[in-house]
């Protein structure tokens, strides 16, 4: 579904990705780690399409396409879907308004007809309870006053309303206490399923007992210096980083 | 270069109409070395002669009347046309408010009581010249305890046929004590022809009165618009003002807002969305000269193309009015490199128990949001103008006038999307 070769990524002048290669497939779900400032939100943000971010090399294959050829609200419609580490406040648009226009446009790439108010504010209270969010806040401006916590439901509350086919998770547990890390990894877990993957970026094994990877990578250094199963993440937990970041990227 | 008015008036009126024109000579034109006027230019009109606007040939029909939410609101309806009341298109017969012509003045009191009484002692050679020149004016009187639920809509039309001409609306509103009534004052133009409107309001608010009143400011693209807006406020009264404006080449629109007595609340709100060659100048003045005042001002502008914003906000605290409590914040959108804002707030503060809080921002869309937006599946263009859109409809929020909402909501949608094909 997703091929990263050999990515570089650079930003202000300064390489920050260096040579990253990621094979993701259907139905699987893949942890990234790694220390601060190792290039994590760097690689979700360039799959996301974000501009500022100069290309030095390599390339991103999504569904055999050049995903470098596609806009970032192009990539949404594809079925990309980043949740961000940090979810930006929108005064003045209110979640119904943005969540049921980004759905009737995804839709719309689908050939599927757009979503009327009534339904949408059907579907959205249903996925809502799920998360146990409050349900004013549909009608509350896009993570405007929100608290950490509630942003991140947010980003997964948008995430079950938009069922991506690859949903990159940017420190989705960071800011959130266990009960709703339990509820979060719940709404993670539901949509699991053959046909979608998941790449979940997080400095905590906490999250990845609830949300079971099928890998583990390790980011140093803009490389990917190891990668390895669930059992990795529960290495990294005992020994820290500096037990890995020596190590040789992995090809 | 002006022709007397006052022959034949009422010597009440052609005593106000001398002495102001005296006041406009002595003042003159304010020019950009007046600090109050650094910013505006108004020599486009200065050195125009500009002669009183004569009833046009176009018959103006109801359905011409293309101010935004005309039709959906429902209000007691006064209609001028170059600067003359409209009988036949104006209706108030059932409403609870006194309501006559200010050239027939002399009949009632209050008109001599109160009329430009405000703009005399401010040294507003504008206001002056719209004293001396006014042509039919509105005297609205809400008498003691009567509370009007209906709105008034005063909406002066503009047709301009001859180059240069210029009108001077003139409204003159009394809230009696307990009262309540909602105004509202559209001024819209048509034709083809560069013209002028110098507009002067004096709202006087008895205790404990509730005033509500809207400025939309939709002149033709050619002309140039002063308008200025006197209220004195007795103990425990509430007026809100809102200006929005969004036509005119040239314009500026004044507030002089003075607290008489404690306790009084006022609010005063704008909207400016400009584009092209437009510029708009809002200056306000807040006196709080007692004690337990409250005063908020919102101003929120949008700018596009070269167009050119100014605000400038005063609040003047005098020493007896502690536990004054004053807000001020301006906030602007430049959509183009070229669109300029000057903002500036000025506090003159003689009291030591105040709470005076100002702050001004000028920004950009926020390109953050606009890749959240897009990440999400949404266009471009779109999340742009949403964005734009969000920023400036918060202001709507603070309307109440039934029927309004939307019909301000959807012109404000259609700027957006002009500003963004500019
Ligand atoms: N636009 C940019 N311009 C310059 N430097 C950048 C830019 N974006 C990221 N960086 C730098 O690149 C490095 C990697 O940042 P990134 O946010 O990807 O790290 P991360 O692994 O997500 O860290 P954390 O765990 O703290 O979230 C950091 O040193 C960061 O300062
Ligand atoms: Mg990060």
């Amino acid at each position: 579904m997703l091929e990263v070769r050999n990515l570089s990524v650079r930003a202000d002048g300064k390489d920050i990705l260096n040579g990253i290669n990621l094979s993701i497939h259907r139905g699987e779900v893949h942890a990234i780690m790694g220390p601060n400032g190792s290039g994590k939100s760097t690689l979700a943000q360039v799959l996301a399409g974000r501009e500022g971010y100069e290309i030095t090399d390599g390339e991103v294959a999504y569904e055999g396409e050049n995903l470098f050829d596609l806009d970032p609200e192009e990539r949404a419609q594809a079925g990309i879907f980043l949740a961000f580490q940090y979810p930006v406040e929108i005064p003045g648009v209110s979640n119904l308004y943005f969540l049921r226009a980004a759905l009737n446009a995804i839709r719309k790439t689908k050939g599927q007809d757009p979503m009327d108010a009534i339904d949408f504010l059907e579907l959205a209270k249903k996925k809502m309870a799920n998360l146990e969010m409050d349900s004013t806040m549909i009608e509350r401006s896009v993570n405007a006053g929100f608290s950490g916590g509630e942003k991140k439901r947010n980003e997964i509350f948008q995430m079950s309303i938009l069922e991506p086919k690859l949903a990159i998770l940017d420190e989705t547990d960071s800011g959130l206490d266990i009960d709703a890390l339990k509820l979060v990894s719940h709404g993670v877990n539901k949509l699991r399923d053959p046909d979608r993957a998941m790449v979940v970026v997080t400095h905590y094994q906490r999250l990845l007992n609830y949300i079971v990877p099928d890998f583990v990578h390790v980011l140093a250094g803009g490389h990917i210096v190891k990668s390895g199963d669930k059992n990795l993440a529960l290495e990294l937990e005992e020994k820290g980083y500096g037990w890995i970041e020596e190590a040789e990227p992995t090809k | 270069m002006l022709k007397d008015r006052s022959l034949g008036e009422p010597d009440w009126l052609s005593e106000c109409r001398r002495d102001a024109m005296v006041n406009f000579e002595e003042l003159g034109f304010p020019t950009q070395h007046d600090e109050d006027w650094k910013y505006t230019n108004l020599t486009a009109v200065s050195t125009k002669e500009h002669v009183i606007a004569e009833v046009p040939n176009q018959k103006l029909a109801i359905d011409d009347i293309n101010s935004v939410g005309f039709e959906e609101v429902d209000a007691h309806q006064v209609i001028f046309l170059n600067g003359r009341l409209i009988p036949e298109l104006s209706c108030l017969e059932e409403s609870s408010l006194e309501v006559g012509n200010l050239l027939n003045g002399q009949n009632n009191h209050l008109v001599l009581e109160h009329f430009a009484k405000q703009t005399d002692t401010v040294g507003n050679s504008l206001a002056a010249l719209n004293t001396a020149f006014f042509g039919d004016g509105i005297f609205i009187h809400v008498p003691d305890r009567v509370i009007e639920k209906k709105p008034i809509h005063l909406v002066f039309v503009t047709i301009a046929e001859q180059v240069d001409q210029f009108t001077h609306p003139r409204t003159l509103l009394i809230a009696g004590q307990d009262s309540q009534a909602t105004v509202i004052e559209s001024f819209v133009g048509m034709g083809e022809e560069p013209y002028w409107t110098n507009t002067v309001t004096e709202i006087v608010a008895a205790e404990n009165a509730r005033i509500q009143h809207y400025k939309l400011q939709q002149e033709h693209v050619k002309a140039h618009h002063t308008g200025f807006l006197f209220v004195d406020q007795a103990r425990n009264s509430n007026v809100t003002s809102h200006s929005l404006s969004f036509g005119g080449r040239l314009v500026r629109s004044d507030a002089h807002v003075r607290l008489g007595g404690e306790g009084c609340e006022c609010t005063l709100n704008g909207l400016y969305a400009v584009m092209g060659d437009q510029h708009v100048d809002h200056h306000t003045t807040i006196e709080h000269a007692q004690p337990h005042c409250k005063s908020n001002q919102l101003y929120r502008g949008v700018l596009d193309g070269r167009s050119k914003g100014v605000f400038n906000g005063k609040i003047i605290v005098r020493q007896d009015a502690q536990q004054t409590d004053a807000v001020q914040s301006n906030k602007n959108l430049l959509l183009s490199r070229k669109a300029e804002i000057n903002t500036k707030p000025q506090l003159e503060i003689d009291a030591n128990d105040v709470r005076c809080t100002h702050g001004a921002t000028i920004g950009q869309i926020d390109e953050e949001a606009v890749f959240y937006l897009r990440s999400r599946g949404i266009q471009s263009e779109e999340a742009r103008s949403l964005l734009t859109y969000a920023f400036v409809a918060d202001i709507l929020e603070n309307l109440q006038v039934d029927g309004w909402h939307e019909p301000l909501e959807e012109m404000l949608f259609d700027w957006v999307q002009q500003a963004q094909v500019e």
